[in-house]
C-alpha cells in the first residue's frame, strides 16, 4: 500500500517538473527568438551600443533558462530511468528532451553568427560606424528588449549565477550540448509532433497581417516591359532566378 | 558604397503607408561600380558585378523579389543585413527554414507557393520529432518581430524573405549558391613528397618518355573526325528531340528509345551509319541487321560474334558448355554454321578450347569482326532493309513546355518501368527467338506439308 502511495507521490512530483520544464521551454523560445530579432540589426545601421546590451542582457536570462532547464532535464530523464515509469511520462520526458536539444542547437548557432558578426563590426570609435550597412532598419529594439523584460521562468527568481562573456557561453553550451547527447541516450525518431500538419495556418493570432504583405509590394509603374529588356543575354551571365 | 558625399545616391522608398529608407536604384549602382572599377568597356563588367552581389544575395531587389539581377534602370534595391549575409561557414540550415516556413505560414494563413509547400510538406516528414520546437519558435519568432515599428518590420521580412529566396530558390532556378562536394584534402597545404615516391615518379616519367607516340596532328584528326560525325547527336550540344528529359521532366525521349521500339528515331537510325561497332552495341540496330543478314542466309557470323560475346560475359561455370557447343555449331569441319575464318586462327582457337577461359575467342572474335566491317556492314548500309528502316523512322517534333507545363512535368514524374519487368520482357523475348531459330526438322516439315496433300 505504501509503496503504490509512493509511486503515486513519485508521479505527481514528476508531473509537477514536467510542466514546469515545459514553461522553461516556452520562456526559452521567446528569449531565443527575441535574441534572433536583435541579432539581425548587427552590423546594421540600427546597430548600437544598446543593441549590444540587450543582446548581452538576453543572452544572459537565455543562459540563466537554458542551464537550469538542463539540470533538471538531466534529473528528470535519470530519475525516470531509475523508477518504474509508465510509457507516456516517458515519453513527455523525451520529448521536452528533444525539444531543449533543439533550442539549444538554434541558439548556438545565433550566437556563433552574433559573435563573428561583433567581431567584424567592433563599434569602439566613432570612425566604425561608417562600415556599418544601410539596411533600412532605423531602430526597433526597444519593443524586443520590453519583450524579453516580461519573460518569466520558474527559477530565475531562485537561483543567481555568474553570466559568462560571448565565447565562453558558446564553448559552455557546446560543452552542455554534447554533455546531454552522451549522458542520456534518447532516440530523436521515436518523439513524434503533437500538432498535425498546418495547424498554425490556422490559428489567429491577433490582427490580420495581410496588410504587411501589400506593404511590401513595392508600386511597379509601367515596369512590366522594363524587366524584359534588363535580361539580355550578354548582361547575364549567371542567368535569371525565376 | 553608401557614403553620402561619395557613395550611391540613397533615397527614401514611399510605400502606401510609410516611407522606408535606404533604398537605391540599379542604375545607381552599374554607374557607381563602373567608376570605381575603372572600366572603359560600356558597363558590361560592371553589371557583371551588379548582377553578382545580387545573384548572392549582398543586395536585393524590391519590386521583383524572385528575378535576382541588377537591372540597369530605375528598379529599386537594399542592402542586405550582415546577418543574412552569405558566407561559406554558416549553412542555411533546415530546421531555420522549417521555422521560416512555418512563419510564413502563420501570416499568409496557409497560402505559400507551391514550391515552399513541397518543402514544407518534406520537412515536415523528415524534422516531425522537431516540428513543435519549429511551430513554437515560430509563433514566438513572429510575435517578436510585431513588437518592432512597422517600418522596421517590413524591412525585416523583406530581408528574410530575400535571404530565403537565395538560400532555397524555387525549382528550376539558377542559384549561385550551388557548390560542388566539398574537398577532402586541403590542396593550398604542403605535402611532403618521400624519397620512394620520387623514386616511382622517375620510373613512370622514364617509361613515359621511351612509349612510342602517335603524332598531334594524327590524333587530332581522329578527334575532329569523331567530334564532326557525333557532335549532333551530343546532348549537350545539339538539343536533344524531342526534349531532354533531365531538363523538362518529360521522359518521352526515352520511350521513344527503348531496347524493343518498332520504330527507332531517326538520330538513332543515322548513328547505326557511324560504325559497326555502334550497329552492334545498339540492340535494337543489331536486331535489324540480323534481319538483313537473314535475307542474304549469312548470320553465322553474327551468331558466331554473338555467342562469343556470351562466353565474354557470362558466368565461370555455364563456360565449358558454352564453349562445347560454339565448337559444335561454328567451327569444327562439317559444323551447320561453319564460319570462314583463316587457318591460323582457327588453329589457334581450337587448341586454346581445349582448356577454355573467358578470351579464348577473342582472336576469332575479332577476325569475325573485321569480315564483318570490311564487307558486310557496308552492302547493309546500302541494302533496302536499312533503307526502309531510314524511311520508317521518326522524327519527333520538340517540345516547347510552358513554365506551368513543366511545373506540371515535375509534379508527375513517376518511377518508369521497374527492371524486373523489362528483365522478364527480356527474357521471354529471347525464348521465342531461341525458339524461332532452332533447327528446322526437316522430316517434320517434310510430313507437314504431305499431311495437307
Amino acid at each position: 500500500m505504501s509503496r503504490w502511495c509512493r509511486s503515486v507521490d513519485e508521479l505527481a512530483t514528476r508531473r509537477r517538473q514536467q510542466s514546469e520544464c515545459e514553461r522553461a521551454q516556452e520562456a526559452l523560445c521567446k528569449v531565443t527568438s527575441c535574441f534572433q530579432q536583435l541579432a539581425t540589426s548587427l552590423g546594421a545601421s540600427a546597430d548600437c551600443s544598446f543593441l549590444r546590451e540587450e543582446m548581452d542582457e538576453t543572452r544572459a536570462l537565455a543562459h540563466r533558462i537554458s542551464s537550469g532547464l538542463s539540470r533538471r532535464l538531466i534529473r528528470l530523464l535519470s530519475d525516470s530511468d531509475s523508477a518504474p515509469t509508465g510509457q507516456e511520462d516517458r515519453q513527455v520526458s523525451e520529448r521536452l528532451w528533444v525539444l531543449f536539444l533543439s533550442v539549444l542547437e538554434s541558439f548556438l548557432s545565433d550566437l556563433r553568427k552574433a559573435s563573428d558578426l561583433i567581431r567584424q563590426f567592433p563599434l569602439g570609435q566613432r570612425s566604425d560606424r561608417r562600415s556599418l550597412v544601410n539596411a533600412g532598419c532605423l531602430d526597433g529594439v526597444v519593443g524586443v528588449a520590453a519583450r524579453v523584460a516580461s519573460v518569466q521562468a520558474p527559477w530565475l527568481t531562485l537561483e543567481e549565477e555568474s553570466i559568462p562573456d560571448l565565447t565562453n557561453h558558446i564553448t559552455g553550451l557546446e560543452a552542455i550540448l554534447s554533455d546531454m547527447q552522451l549522458r542520456v541516450p534518447v532516440p530523436f525518431w521515436s518523439v513524434e509532433a503533437t500538432q498535425p500538419l498546418w495547424v498554425e495556418a490556422a490559428t489567429e493570432l491577433d490582427e490580420p497581417e495581410h496588410s504587411l504583405e501589400d506593404l511590401m509590394e513595392v508600386e511597379v509603374v509601367s515596369d512590366g516591359n522594363k524587366m524584359a529588356t534588363c535580361c539580355q543575354p550578354p548582361c547575364c551571365v549567371l542567368g535569371c532566378v525565376g | 558604397m553608401q557614403d553620402s558625399k561619395s557613395g550611391i545616391k540613397g533615397s527614401d522608398q514611399k510605400l502606401n503607408v510609410t516611407t522606408i529608407p535606404y533604398v537605391i536604384t540599379g542604375k545607381d549602382v552599374i554607374a557607381w561600380i563602373a567608376n570605381k572599377m575603372k572600366t572603359t568597356v560600356e558597363g558590361l563588367a560592371a553589371q557583371v558585378f551588379g548582377n553578382m552581389l545580387v545573384a548572392y544575395g549582398y543586395i536585393y531587389p524590391l519590386q521583383n523579389h524572385k528575378k535576382l539581377v541588377m537591372c540597369n534602370d530605375n528598379t529599386l534595391y537594399r542592402f542586405q543585413t550582415p546577418y543574412f549575409w552569405p558566407t561559406q561557414k554558416w549553412v542555411a540550415e533546415d530546421s531555420d527554414y522549417a521555422i521560416y516556413l512555418a512563419k510564413r505560414n502563420i501570416r499568409k494563413k496557409g497560402m505559400l507557393e507551391p514550391y515552399e509547400q513541397a518543402h514544407y510538406n518534406h520537412l515536415h516528414k523528415w524534422l516531425n520529432h522537431k516540428w513543435d520546437f519549429i511551430v513554437m519558435q515560430a509563433t514566438e519568432q513572429y510575435k517578436a518581430g510585431k513588437e518592432r515599428k512597422k517600418p522596421d518590420r517590413v524591412v525585416f521580412d523583406c530581408q528574410e524573405r530575400a535571404y530565403w529566396m537565395i538560400n532555397r530558390p524555387p525549382r528550376r532556378t539558377h542559384s549561385a549558391m550551388d557548390c560542388g562536394p566539398d574537398r577532402l584534402i586541403d590542396p593550398s597545404v604542403e605535402e611532403k613528397i618521400t624519397f620512394d615516391q620520387y623514386r616511382r615518379m622517375n620510373i613512370f616519367y622514364q617509361q613515359a618518355i621511351m612509349r612510342s607516340k602517335v603524332k598531334s596532328s594524327v590524333s587530332l584528326g581522329a578527334l575532329v573526325k569523331y567530334v564532326t560525325t557525333y557532335k549532333n547527336h551530343d546532348a549537350f550540344l545539339a538539343p536533344c528531340l524531342p526534349s531532354n528529359p533531365w531538363q523538362t521532366d518529360s521522359d518521352a525521349y526515352w520511350n521513344l528509345n527503348m531496347r524493343r521500339v518498332d520504330v527507332p528515331t531517326k538520330m538513332r537510325v543515322e548513328r547505326w551509319s557511324f560504325s559497326l561497332f555502334e550497329l552492334l552495341t545498339d540492340l535494337r540496330g543489331r536486331d535489324d541487321f540480323k534481319i538483313f543478314l537473314k535475307k542474304e542466309f549469312s548470320g553465322e557470323n553474327l551468331a558466331f560474334w554473338e555467342a562469343a560475346e556470351e562466353l565474354k560475359w557470362g558466368t565461370a561455370s555455364s563456360m565449358k558448355t558454352k564453349a562445347e557447343t560454339i565448337f559444335k555449331t561454328f567451327l569444327a569441319p562439317g559444323a551447320p554454321r561453319w564460319i570462314n575464318i583463316d587457318g591460323r586462327t582457327m588453329g589457334l582457337t581450337v587448341k586454346g578450347l581445349e582448356h577454355p577461359h573467358r578470351y579464348v575467342l577473342e582472336a576469332a572474335q575479332t577476325h569475325v569482326f573485321l569480315l564483318m566491317k570490311k564487307d558486310t556492314f557496308f552492302r547493309y548500309l546500302k541494302s533496302p532493309v536499312y533503307k526502309d528502316i531510314q524511311k520508317k523512322a521518326l522524327n519527333p517534333e520538340p517540345h516547347n513546355f510552358s513554365p506551368a507545363q513543366l511545373e506540371q512535368n515535375a509534379q508527375s514524374r513517376g518511377p518508369g518501368i521497374h527492371p524486373i519487368i523489362l528483365w522478364q520482357q527480356e527474357e521471354e523475348e529471347k525464348a521465342k527467338a531461341a525458339a524461332a531459330s532452332a533447327p528446322v526438322d526437316v522430316k517434320a516439315m517434310m510430313s507437314k506439308i504431305d499431311r495437307k496433300k
